[in-house]
């Protein structure tokens, strides 16, 4: 148990330190971007007193470091500060840009509480998809690697990756929702529209775990112990669980906790496109509209999650494999 | 190939002449036919979008109010002078494409080409010298593996007007910290390698030893697979002219015709599907070509070949 308690103390010390990296470098790439926030807040007809005047009440005029450091006692109380332009009612306050109140904006944490549990879902299903496609295609293709099979799964993983996820989201969209209608899309009214954008992003890592998982489950089957796992009289099926599977697993977990950070750039773009209203959809509107409260918000959770899911990657792959020591 | 790799592990250094591992590597990868078969499709459309363009009277950006519209060829009511059609504004699909293809190349080969040579020089660094200038760098690299790419490279082109030097930046910067952390790996197993000590003896730098005798051994078997990441580049780069911050219309790039035709797709499909199909053989052949070299490199690193 020690041993674990220091693996935590010190992977977590690492993450804190990735994410504080990570939210300044966002915090002051966004305080280079041209366009005034006041200015987007109060509206073109605001005078330039008034702008300068909210800029101050906002702290917007400080130095960088300054304003980090108020942003980050704000962030340790809970409190990731207000939108710029989303209203509490969800949609846009288009009439509201006048008053130089804030009230009636969303925080950013009730944003990324309506968003967040959204993009968990369908990166969840997302997840199921992509192993349902690439667990039996990479197990079956590594037992009998060099097969007929494993080209196949080869020619396969290859036409996976070259497809552009943003074109098939289109086409998708297109075909089974605009011309057969079979399955909703664009927009979120249930449950069912979460289906085909899951599908697009397991499409875009399912090569990636057949590839891993064909490889790492090929070598395993040629390790001495399988081979003296049969002259024990083992069964095939213990052999194959106990020796190839669980072997092959960590090779797989590790590549799951490194694809997480492109896993969320697929989420995004697919959110875009179906209008999916999710963490990306949030964030890409964010950029568009300059809410840097909402992007910080966005840029911090994900490299939280980030950095939380390679801790346990780790945790697990030493579960699995105990000789694995961190 | 599986069922002799046994054999083959057991005497694994029996050849006499030296061979480089590049070329044990280009040896078992042409023997594949997937590798034919991806080299193939590159030659026909990378070899037609630098051929055609200089030989046919259509322009790529100059527009035919008669002519929109038009389906690809193959289907009726389409034109042989059009094979994929003409979109909205009446030019012509095909050529858009190539000259979007040419455009596409050139920014993911020189990302990659940059973010190859960064993450060289980080790794190599870090490995090299460890200790402080090691947990210093990795954890630039932990933090830029932890931002999502795609939110740091739309904040950067908001800042800077997208032009193709600035997305080919972009591009870098989300490639970089994956070669850091490889060539990091491979150049601390190489430290401990004799020649590496025997060189540190004798007085020679650490610059001369990182570049003369670790970069040379290390290097080439990564950079083989770079050849994977441009694949990569190249829908980052769709992704970015999609969304509205890639190089700006009217040079064509596939993510700016695929965002124009979106507004058609019930009536004019052809206009965002087209391109995409035409970019998505591009990419199976980088995909067919770099998974044939890993592949190869892979047998050539464990000694089956």
């Amino acid at each position: 148990m020690a041993f674990l308690a220091t693996f935590l103390i010190r992977r977590l010390a690492q993450g804190v330190l990735i994410v504080l990296i990570v939210s300044f470098a966002i915090f002051t790439a966004l305080r280079l971007v041209p366009g005034d926030p006041a200015r987007l807040i109060l509206g073109p007809m605001a005078s330039d007193a008034v702008v300068e005047q909210t800029a101050r009440e906002m702290g917007l005029r400080d130095p960088i470091p300054v304003q980090y450091v108020h942003w980050l006692g704000q962030v340790l109380q809970g409190n990731l500060g207000t939108s710029f332009i989303k209203a509490k009612s969800g949609g846009e306050a288009a009439g509201g840009r006048d008053t130089s109140a804030l009230g009636d904006k969303a925080t950013v944490v009730a944003l990324l509480e309506q968003s967040l549990p959204m993009t968990l879902q369908l990166a969840a299903l997302a997840l199921v998809f992509a192993f349902l496609i690439s667990v039996p295609i990479g197990i079956v293709a590594g037992m009998n690697s060099g097969g007929w099979f494993d080209r196949f799964a080869v020619y396969l993983g290859s036409a996976f990756v070259s497809i552009p996820n943003f074109w098939l989201a289109i086409v998708l969209a297109l075909v089974v929702t605009a011309e057969l209608q079979w399955i909703p899309s664009i927009g979120y009214q249930g449950f069912s529209y979460t289906i085909l954008p899951a599908f697009v992003i397991a499409i875009e890592m399912s090569p990636i775990f057949m590839r891993s998982l064909t490889s790492s489950i090929a070598s395993a089957k040629q390790r001495n112990f399988v081979a003296l796992a049969d002259v024990r009289g083992l069964s095939k099926r213990r052999i194959f669980l106990r020796h190839i599977l669980r072997n092959a697993a960590v090779p797989v977990l590790n590549i799951f906790g490194v694809q997480i950070g492109a896993m969320l750039g697929g989420v995004l773009i697919v959110e875009y496109i179906f209008n999916y209203p999710g963490i990306g959809l949030l964030t890409v509107q964010a950029v568009l509209e300059r809410d840097f409260p909402v992007i910080q918000g966005v840029a911090l959770i994900s490299a939280c999650i980030f950095v939380v899911i390679n801790i346990l990657v780790d945790l697990i792959s030493t579960k699995i494999d105990p000789r694995l020591d961190f | 190939m599986p069922s002799d790799t046994v054999a083959t592990a057991v005497a694994p250094r029996v050849r006499v002449r030296m061979e480089t591992p590049g070329r044990r590597i280009w040896r078992a990868t042409h023997r594949q036919f997937e590798f034919k078969l991806g080299l193939f499709l590159l030659v026909v459309l990378v070899g037609a979008a630098l051929i055609y363009p200089h030989f046919t009277k259509l322009s790529p950006t100059r527009m035919h109010i008669m002519q929109r519209f038009w389906p690809p060829a193959f289907l009726p009511g389409g034109h042989w002078t059009h094979l994929l059609g003409t979109d909205q504004l009446g030019r012509d699909l095909f050529l858009r494409s190539l000259i979007g293809l040419q455009n596409a190349l050139m920014i993911s080969v020189s990302a990659v080409i940059i973010m190859f040579v960064v993450g060289a020089i980080v790794g190599l660094l870090a490995g090299f010298y460890g200790g402080i200038i090691d947990t210093v760098l990795m954890r630039i690299t932990d933090a830029q593996l932890a931002v999502p790419v795609i939110i740091l490279a739309i904040t950067i082109l908001t800042v800077h007007r997208p032009s193709p030097e600035s997305v080919t930046l972009v591009l870098a910067l989300s490639g970089w910290p994956g070669y850091a952390r490889v060539v990091r790996s491979v150049t601390l197993a190489e430290r401990q390698r004799e020649y590496v000590r025997g060189a540190k003896i004798l007085g020679a730098s650490p610059i001369r030893i990182m570049l003369q005798m670790i970069a040379p051994n290390v290097l080439p078997p990564i950079a083989f697979v770079a050849v994977l990441d441009i694949a990569r580049m190249m829908i980052f780069e769709a992704i970015l002219g999609f969304i509205g911050i890639g190089v700006q219309p009217p040079t064509p790039t596939f993510g700016n015709i695929i965002a124009d035709g979106r507004q058609y797709l019930i009536n004019a499909w052809w206009i965002s599907t087209m391109p995409g199909a035409f970019l998505f053989l591009t990419l199976l052949g980088i995909n067919l070509v770099g998974s044939s070299i890993e592949r190869a490199r892979n047998q050539v690193l464990e000694g089956r070949i």
